[in-house]
């Protein structure tokens, strides 16, 4: 996207006052999202993302600037205004540039910018459909249709030119039921590092209907029950409870500032030994996966937690530094506007030995949530909160009666010793994750689990 | 290429193309940012942003575009995006441009002052903020963030019905997030401070009450789940108000997503309640004399009185209505299309202060933070279950701290219970702001 010489240039001007490394990370994203409400496009919009960061470290410290003025002489000017403030102690050289390779982990079919946009269209309508003919009490639908191609260069001062294009896909829906006085929603959202052959992946009218039979299933549900109680939360998106609960605290980002409870706990017991967790950015077209991360560092399989066991944490260049660490392959950003720090890919708890019938059937009494929606948790305490999309009750070894308005609290650190069941059946669901570096594509993911006691939140 | 010249001729090649009218919305946004950690820079930002948001009308119907990139070639290529956007929808969609009575207007709202601090003056004033807030409290620990920014912001729109408004303005915002421990027990307390005169800013002021408020939550137990009076503190009223400020859109109603309906004219709150959108006040943190279609803003009652007084509307909402936009149609991004958006959107405050609604509260909670809101809020129905952290009342008295619970309730039940507003106005960062209120009952979720 740059020539060698603009990229040599800058990084060398950023060298000029002895930062120790220096880093030119470009990219080049058009974006294309077409959205309908009631079968009908309500939006269509797409554009061009552009722009340059510049990151220099001089010891500890890191200081981030960005530009959309890629010219030579801006990006020269940009590189000696950011170094001027700052000071190293002595100064350090570019090395030769080795372009890297790409692995090609996620092939692409058929590339979303070659595809007629009326021909998403035409899925999004059917999806529309589909979830209209579930049932009459289906009032409205929200379907949607995102596709990124993200070209991205990362160059730094370690000799490190790597480049690769990045493409993703992603279908959402949204069906509301309606009765008198109630409305209910049901959503799903499935994607992947993958172009316009989403759609043969996944059934859309499939998708639409399981999207209308939440939202059918709640119309009727009574509010959920408050109190202490088990609760068994099914696979799939139901992982989110352990990005939000763990995983953001395994993240180097709170680690290295102590912000984190997993802080100085690595090779130590932090969770019940049925719990083993993974977060892997090499998943064949995941939506949380790329050949090289955002410091231009291949991807890996890293196993976090093995048998309740602290194996890892998810480690960028910087807080390695701080850490005395490694980095991991976990370096992310949004987009160029965000200094990359570590963070989650693809992340979820490994499979166990229970199947999910044995799991219902060994609980007498407690809350069954069939499928979460987001949430959020403060890294510092671990407290953590997510809403029950659809939930039911079990009583005896039985799935009982659907309750809505369902939301689960508590500790992160705690809830990990409390899960007592692990099944087999995991899956992955996609999410977009938000922290200081951006919004970004990650996969959650589990099997069904149980976990003995959680605070549950409701109005019954 | 330069922005004036880039929207003429973005403009005259739409109109050339086959557009039967165009708008060209410009912003360019250059921000500094410095993050404190334990006395020293931890982060450091600079950066200059801008670009292009194109709409135009081709064959009756709106397209969009936008690009990051100001180059001739990007022209070409925001016209053909927006075309190809446009002859997606159904003929109905079609937004009518702004054909403005007055068409020129330049707006400053800057503070010379602010354009000549030097990166040091800002990183000492961050330093201020953590060294106060390590000392104010024995128990604070360490910062979540220490952050201190400042922002230098420029819209511009032009179309072809002959708009041509533009706005700069400045501002510096400090943010600070305290740590405390005490045993095992961690807790944060956050505040900031935004505005324009740096005469103003105390960043150990700013520093002390986050320690304060970390602290104050040490020692937090759980209580016993059970229906409790409340008293909701400002800035808890004040999120409530912006997750769900879409029910009070015109296109929100219109799409069948507002449970408020066709109640125009009627008493939907409690006497107690009125509201505001208001984008000029003085003391707010938003500044906005023409949204992103170029319509001018302005001060209105929203609930007056308990009385829904009117919808906000961008122009394609008030279209519907068959009313006037009321300024409320803004982009959340170049990316976006124009939606609608609040922009100093408050509680009016009422005569007595926290403490007297606490004594008329008598025994119950006094709910201080709230979170989860994006997913624990159902802005659709009403409906809310969060994660809250607040204090025992008792006697009309603060007592112990409380953590672990949950607050659900419904946000239009919440609006007609409102038995008192105090007169504490909070205002967050983005605009939002509430007094105290005094809610009859909620139910609590805890041991």
């Amino acid at each position: 996207m740059l020539k060698k010489s603009v990229v040599e240039n800058t990084l060398t001007a950023a060298l000029e006052t002895g930062a120790d490394f220096a880093e030119l990370y470009v990219e080049e994203t058009r974006r294309n999202q077409i959205g309908m409400v009631n079968g009908q496009v309500e939006t269509a919009l797409g554009g061009l993302d552009y722009g340059a960061g510049l990151r220099l470290f001089f010891g500890n410290r890191v200081i981030y600037a960005f530009t959309n003025d890629t010219a030579e002489e801006n990006l020269v000017r940009l590189a000696k205004e950011t170094a001027a403030t700052a000071k190293g102690a002595r100064l350090y050289a570019l090395a030769e540039m080795q372009k890297k390779y790409c692995r090609g982990i996620n092939p692409i079919a058929l590339y979303p910018n070659s595809v007629e946009k009326k021909k998403k269209a035409q899925y999004l309508a059917a999806a529309s459909a589909a979830a209209f003919a579930y049932d009459s009490r289906i009032s409205q639908t929200r379907t949607g249709f995102l596709d990124v191609t993200k070209d991205v260069l990362v160059a730094n001062s370690l000799g490190v030119w790597a480049e690769e294009q990045r493409v993703r896909s992603r279908f959402t829906v949204e069906a509301v039921a309606s009765s008198a006085s109630e409305k209910q929603s049901g959503h799903q959202g499935p994607g992947g590092s993958v172009g316009f052959e989403l759609f043969r992946r996944i059934d859309v009218e499939e998708v639409a209907r399981e999207a209308a039979r939440t939202a059918v299933t709640m119309l009727s549900a009574k509010a959920c029950p408050a109190g202490r109680m088990p609760v068994v939360i099914d696979n799939g998106f139901g992982g989110v409870i352990f990005h939000e609960a763990c995983g953001h605290g395994l993240e180097a980002t709170a680690v290295a500032r102590n912000a984190s409870v997993f802080a100085g706990k690595l090779g130590q017991e932090i969770a019940s030994p049925l719990v083993t967790a993974i977060d892997d950015g090499t998943i064949p077209n995941g939506w949380g996966s790329a050949n090289m991360d955002d410091e231009g560092m291949p991807t890996r399989k890293n196993v976090l937690i093995e048998k309740g066991i602290l194996k890892t944490y998810l480690i960028d260049k910087m807080n390695g530094r701080k850490m005395g660490m490694e980095p991991t392959g976990s370096a992310r950003r949004e987009n160029y506007r965000f200094a990359p720090t570590s963070r989650m890919t693809n992340t979820f708890l490994a499979p166990g030995a229970s199947t999910p019938e044995e799991i219902i059937r060994a609980t007498s009494w407690g809350l069954y949530a069939k499928q979460m929606g987001g949430g959020s948790v403060d890294p510092a305490t671990g407290s953590f909160n997510f809403a029950v999309l659809e939930g039911y009750l079990i009583r005896n070894g039985q799935i009982c009666e659907p309750v809505r308005g369902a939301t689960l609290i508590g500790k992160g650190a705690e809830t990990l010793w409390k899960i007592d069941m692990v099944g087999n059946n995991l899956k992955r669901a996609q999410g977009m994750c938000g922290s200081i570096s951006g919004s970004i594509p990650t996969d959650v993911g589990q099997p069904m689990i149980r976990v003995s006691e959680m605070t549950v939140g409701g109005r019954g | 290429m330069e922005r004036r010249e880039f929207q003429k001729e973005l403009m005259a090649l739409a109109l050339a193309e086959g557009f039967s009218d165009c708008e060209a919305y410009y912003r360019e946004n250059r921000h500094f940012e410095v993050m404190v950690l334990e006395g020293e820079v931890s982060d450091y930002e600079n950066s200059g942003l801008r670009g292009v948001a194109f709409r135009g009308t081709y064959e009756g119907r709106t397209g969009y575009s936008y690009t990051e990139r100001m180059e001739r070639e990007d022209i070409a290529y925001l016209v053909k995006s927006a075309r190809e956007n446009a002859v997606l929808l159904p003929k109905e969609e079609r937004e009518k441009l702004y054909a403005p009575a007055k068409p020129v207007g330049h707006w400053e709202k800057l503070n010379p002052h602010l354009e000549q601090l030097t990166a040091e003056e800002k990183v000492q004033a961050a330093k201020r903020m953590e060294a106060a807030a390590l000392q104010e409290e024995d128990a604070v620990v360490s910062m979540d963030y220490c952050v201190l920014g400042t922002d230098w912001i420029e819209t511009a729109i032009c179309n072809s019905l002959g708009l041509d408004v533009s706005c700069r303005r400045n501002m510096v915002t400090a943010y600070v997030c305290a740590i405390a421990k005490e045993g095992d027990e961690v807790k944060t307390g956050a505040y900031f401070w935004k505005g324009q005169n740096w005469h103003e800013f105390d960043p150990a002021a700013t520093g002390k009450k986050a320690a304060e408020m970390a602290v104050s939550h040490l020692g937090a137990g759980g209580v016993a789940s059970g229906r409790y009076g409340v008293v909701l503190e400002g800035r808890v009223m004040a999120s409530f108000l912006r997750v769900f400020a879409p029910v009070f859109f015109g296109e929100t109603v219109q799409k069948g997503f507002s449970l408020l309906a066709g109640k125009r004219g009627e008493t939907i709150a409690a006497a107690c309640v009125t509201l505001r959108d208001d984008p000029l006040l003085e003391t707010g943190y938003v500044y906005a004399p023409f949204d992103s279609e170029g319509v001018p803003c302005r001060n209105k009652a929203v609930i007056e009185k308990g009385v829904l007084k009117t919808f906000l509307y961008n122009l394609k909402s008030a279209e519907k209505d068959g009313v006037a936009s009321t300024g409320n149609g803004f982009k959340a991004g170049l990316t976006s299309p124009v939606k609608t958006a609040v922009t100093n959107f408050y509680l009016e405050p009422g005569k007595r202060s926290r403490e007297e609604l606490l004594a008329d509260l008598g025994d119950g909670l006094l709910i201080t933070d709230i979170t989860g809101l994006h997913a624990g809020a159902n802005t659709v129905s009403g409906d809310f279950s969060l994660s809250a952290e607040g204090f025992l009342v008792e006697n009309g008295n603060i007592g112990r701290p409380v953590e672990q619970i949950t607050v659900a309730g419904n946000f239009y039940e919440l609006l007609r219970t409102m038995e008192e507003v105090g007169n504490d106005l909070y205002f967050a960062g983005n605009g939002t702001g509430a007094p105290s209120v005094r809610v009859r009952e909620m139910s609590v979720a805890g041991e």
